[in-house]
C-alpha cells in the first residue's frame, strides 16, 4: 500500500515534468535572468567599440593644445585658423567625424560640437570630463601655484573611510553593509514567494482536476486520500525543486560561460559590484575564494542562509499546498474557488508588500511579529534572516512554523476526505468547520 | 458463502440520514442487483464497501472478516461518474490505475495489451484520453475496473452510455466474469438488464432496505396469481366463465389466436383454470403471468413512500 504514494509521486511528478510549458519555462528563464545580467554591459561595450571617431579640436584659447588623451575610440587632431573653412574641409573631404570649436570667451569656457552624421556615443561625456580635468589641473596650477600632482596626494590622504559593524549581543563584532543584506534578504523574499504562489496553486489546479473530472473516485477506491494527497504535494514539491535546480545551474552555467568568453563583461555590472564590495568589507578579500568571502560577510555563514531558505521554502510550500488541496477540494471549479483561496493568498500578498518595510527595518516589531506567524514567516524570515535574527527568534519561528504545518496536514486531510466526493452544492464555512470536527 | 455482509449500516450527513440501518448479504459468485430510486442511498453504501466512505454505525464483513484497507486490491469499482486524466495517454493512464490496484508493470502491460485488443482500442494506447471517443472512454474505463481480476466487483450503472453493440460486449463480459467465479453488485435503473443478468436483487429505498433476495422468489412473492391462456379461436363461452373464481383482465387477438390473461383467486390453483376452461375451448398456451422487477420496483417503493407519508 505504501508503494501507492510513489506511484502517485511519480506521476505527478512525469505528468509535470515532460510538459511543453515546463520545458520552455524551465529553459527560458535562465536565459532571460542571464540576458540581464549581461546583455547592457554587453550593449554599451559594443556601441563603444563599435564607432570610431576622429576629432579635430580647434582651440582658440590655447589651453588645451596637445592636453586631450586619445582613447580606444576618438582620436585628437589639433589645427587652428578660420572655423567655417575647417568644418567645411573636415566633413566635405571627410577628414574627420567631428570639429570640436573652443571658443575664446572672457565669461568661461565655451565650445561647440560639430558634427555631420552621428555624434559617437559617450563623445561628449568624454570631452567635458577631460576638459574638467585640464581646466582644473591648470587653474591649479596657474592661479594657486600647486602642482596637480601634490593635490592628488593630499586628496587620498584626506579620504575618510566608515566601516559599519554590527555588535551582537555576545558582544562579537561583523562588518555589515545593510544595502547587501537587504538585496539578499528581499532576493530570498521574492524566491519563496514566487515558489509558493506558482507551485501551491498547482496543487489546488491538481485537486479541482481530479475532483471536476470524477477520476478521484476511482483514485481514492484504490489508495487512501492522504495517500493521494501526499503523493500530489510531494510530487509537485520536486517539480519544483528540479526546475529550481535547473535554474541555478543554467544560470550560473551561462553566466560564467559569458564570464570566461569575455572577462572584462561582467566587471562592470551592477551585481558583481556588490558582490566584490560585500567581500572587501571584511578585509580578507585577497587569498580566500569568493564562497569564503561570502561566508565571511554574512552576520550568520552562508550556508546557515541556504539551510535556512530551504527549510523555509520546504515548510512554506507544504502550508501553503495543503491549505490549497484543501481548498480545491471544497469546491467544484476554478471559477468558484476564488472566495475560497481568498483567505489563503491574503497573508501571501500580505508578505510581498512588508517586503520593502521589512528589509530596511529588519529587527523592528512589524519584523518580528509576521516573522512569527507562520502564514508569513517562510517569507519574513527569510528577508530578515541575512540582516541577522537572534538564534532563540529564529528557532521559535521555525518551530510554530512545523506545528502549524501539521495542524494545516490534520485539517486538510479531513476537509479534503469529505470534500473531494461533495458534488453540485456550495459548502459554506460553517459545514466545511463540522467536517473538521468529525472524527 | 456470503462475500460480503452488511450489518446494520447507519451513516448521517450534516442534515439527512443517507442509510439506515441497512443489512444485506451478498453470496459468492452471484450478481447482485441494488436498486432504488435516486437519491436512495446506493452510492453511500457502494462508497461503505470501498472503503471511500465510511459508516457511523454497524459493520462490513468481506469473506466473513470485517474489511480491511488491503482488501480493495480484490475489489473492482467502476463509478457511475466516469473519470480519467484527460492529458494523459490511454496506455499510460491504464498502466498507472493498474499498479494501484497493486498489479506490477510488467503483468499489467501484458494484461492491458490483451485487454485493449480484446476492446479494439489497440491503436489509441498513445492517444491522449480526450481524444477518445466517449464509449472508447467507457471502455477503457471499465478494462481498468477489471484488470486486477477483482474477486468483487461493483458496477454502478456500467450500460450508461454504452451503444446496443458495446452494451451486449460489456454484458457477455459480466456474465463471463461471474462464470469465472467473481461475484459482482450491479446498481442500475435498467430493469431489463436486472431480470437479464441478476441473480439477487436488494432494493433499497429511503435509506432503508425495503426488499432483498433471489430474482424468482421475490417473483413468487409478489405473484397476483395471474395466468396467460391461449385458446385457437375466440371463444365468447369462455368469457362467460369468468365470474366469481376468474377475473379477466386482459384479451388480446393474435394472428390465429387469441389470449386472455386471467386472475384466479387466491385459493385455487392453476389446475382448476384449466380444468374450467378445457371443456369449451382448445388450448395451444398456458403460463404463469409473474410480475417484472419494474412492476415490482414501482409497487414496492410507492407503497412504501405512501406508508411513510402517513407516518409523518
Amino acid at each position: 500500500m505504501k508503494n501507492n504514494t510513489f506511484l502517485i509521486i511519480a506521476r505527478e511528478y512525469t505528468t509535470r515534468v515532460r510538459k511543453k510549458s515546463f520545458i520552455i519555462l524551465t529553459i527560458l528563464l535562465p536565459i532571460l535572468i542571464a540576458a540581464i545580467i549581461v546583455l547592457p554591459v554587453l550593449l554599451v561595450m559594443h556601441s563603444e567599440k563599435g564607432q570610431h571617431a576622429n576629432v579635430l579640436v580647434v582651440d582658440d584659447t590655447e589651453l588645451f593644445i596637445n592636453s586631450f588623451e586619445n582613447t580606444d575610440n576618438t582620436t585628437f587632431s589639433y589645427s587652428s585658423g578660420d572655423i567655417d573653412f575647417l568644418k567645411k574641409d573636415a566633413f566635405d573631404n571627410e577628414k574627420y567625424d567631428c570639429v570640436f570649436h573652443i571658443l575664446n570667451n572672457s565669461q568661461g569656457l565655451k565650445s561647440n560640437l560639430y558634427y555631420r552624421k552621428d555624434l559617437p556615443s559617450g563623445l561628449q561625456s568624454n570631452l567635458e570630463s577631460q576638459m574638467d580635468e585640464i581646466f582644473f589641473d591648470r587653474m591649479l596650477q596657474d592661479s594657486f601655484n600647486i602642482q596637480p600632482a601634490r593635490f592628488e596626494k593630499l586628496q587620498e590622504l584626506t579620504k575618510s573611510d566608515i566601516t559599519t559593524i554590527q555588535v551582537d549581543d555576545e558582544g562579537k563584532e561583523r562588518e555589515n553593509i545593510a544595502e547587501m543584506n537587504e538585496i539578499i534578504g528581499m532576493m530570498c523574499g521574492f524566491f519563496i514567494y514566487f515558489i509558493i504562489i506558482i507551485f501551491a496553486s498547482q496543487v489546488l489546479r491538481g485537486v479541482l482536476e481530479e475532483k471536476s473530472n470524477r477520476i478521484v473516485e476511482v483514485l481514492i477506491s484504490s489508495v487512501k486520500p492522504i495517500q493521494l494527497l501526499t503523493g500530489k504535494i510531494v510530487g509537485i514539491a520536486l517539480v519544483g525543486i528540479t526546475q529550481f535546480l535547473i535554474w541555478v545551474v543554467l544560470t550560473v552555467g551561462i553566466v560564467s560561460a559569458v564570464g570566461l568568453a569575455a572577462p572584462d563583461l561582467l566587471s562592470g555590472s551592477e551585481a558583481t559590484e556588490i558582490v566584490a564590495e560585500g567581500a572587501s568589507a571584511t578585509g580578507q578579500v585577497q587569498g580566500l575564494s569568493i564562497f569564503q568571502q561570502i561566508n565571511n560577510y554574512f552576520p550568520i555563514s552562508f550556508t546557515e542562509i541556504i539551510l535556512c531558505f530551504f527549510f523555509f521554502f520546504v515548510v512554506g510550500y507544504l502550508i501553503y499546498a495543503t491549505l490549497y488541496a484543501a481548498t480545491g477540494s471544497v469546491v467544484d471549479s476554478e471559477s468558484d474557488s476564488q472566495q475560497y483561496t481568498m483567505p489563503v493568498t491574503i497573508p501571501l500578498i500580505l508578505s510581498i508588500i512588508l517586503i520593502p518595510s521589512i528589509s530596511t527595518n529588519p529587527n523592528g516589531q512589524l519584523a518580528f511579529w509576521f516573522s512569527m506567524i507562520p502564514l508569513t514567516s517562510p517569507i519574513i524570515m527569510m528577508v530578515r534572516l541575512p540582516a541577522g535574527v537572534p538564534i532563540w527568534q529564529l528557532l521559535t519561528s521555525m518551530g510554530v512554523a512545523v506545528l502549524f504545518l501539521l495542524f494545516c496536514i490534520w485539517a486538510a486531510a479531513k476537509i479534503y476526505r469529505v470534500g473531494i466526493l461533495m458534488y453540485g452544492k456550495k459548502n459554506s464555512w460553517r459545514e466545511i468547520f463540522r467536517w473538521l470536527k468529525r472524527a | 458463502m456470503n462475500i460480503i455482509e452488511v450489518q446494520d449500516i447507519t451513516k448521517r450527513f450534516s442534515n439527512h440520514v443517507a442509510l439506515d440501518n441497512v443489512s444485506l448479504s451478498v453470496k459468492e459468485g452471484v450478481i447482485f442487483g441494488l436498486l432504488g430510486p435516486n437519491g436512495a442511498g446506493k452510492t453511500t453504501l457502494i462508497r461503505i464497501l470501498n472503503q471511500i466512505t465510511f459508516p457511523d454505525s454497524g459493520t462490513v464483513l468481506f469473506k466473513g472478516q470485517p474489511i480491511k484497507a488491503e482488501d480493495v486490491r480484490q475489489i473492482g469499482y467502476l463509478p457511475e461518474e466516469r473519470g480519467l486524466y484527460k492529458k494523459m495517454k490511454a496506455g499510460e493512464q491504464a498502466m498507472y490505475l493498474a499498479q494501484l490496484k497493486g498489479l506490477d508493470r510488467k503483468t499489467a502491460y501484458e494484461r492491458l495489451r490483451v485487454k485493449f485488443k480484446q476492446y479494439d482500442i489497440l491503436d489509441w494506447w498513445n492517444r491522449p484520453v480526450e481524444e477518445l471517443s466517449k464509449g472508447m472512454q467507457q471502455k477503457l474505463q471499465f478494462i481498468t475496473t477489471i484488470l486486477h481480476r477483482p474477486s468483487f466487483l461493483i458496477l454502478d450503472e456500467p450500460f450508461s452510455g454504452f451503444d446496443p453493440i458495446n452494451a451486449n460486449l460489456l454484458k457477455e463480459e459480466i456474465l463471463k466474469l461471474k462464470q469465472e467465479g467473481t461475484t459482482i453488485i450491479l446498481s442500475t435503473h435498467n430493469m431489463a438488464s436486472v431480470e437479464e443478468i441478476c441473480d439477487e436483487i436488494a432494493l433499497i429505498n429511503q435509506s432503508q432496505k425495503i426488499l432483498e433476495g433471489n430474482i424468482y422468489d421475490i417473483k413468487m412473492q409478489f405473484k397476483k396469481n395471474i395466468y396467460s391462456i391461449e385458446v385457437q379461436e375466440e371463444n365468447l363461452a369462455l368469457n362467460s366463465l369468468i365470474k366469481n373464481n376468474f377475473e379477466l383482465l386482459e384479451q388480446r387477438t393474435l394472428s390465429h389466436s387469441t389470449q386472455y390473461d386471467i386472475r384466479i383467486a387466491a385459493d385455487l390453483q392453476a389446475n382448476d383454470l384449466l380444468g374450467a376452461v378445457m371443456p369449451f375451448a382448445n388450448i395451444t398456451a398456458f403460463r404463469e403471468v409473474l410480475p417484472s422487477m419494474n412492476e415490482i420496483f414501482i409497487e414496492q417503493v410507492e407503497t412504501f413512500n405512501k406508508e411513510h407519508r402517513h407516518e409523518k
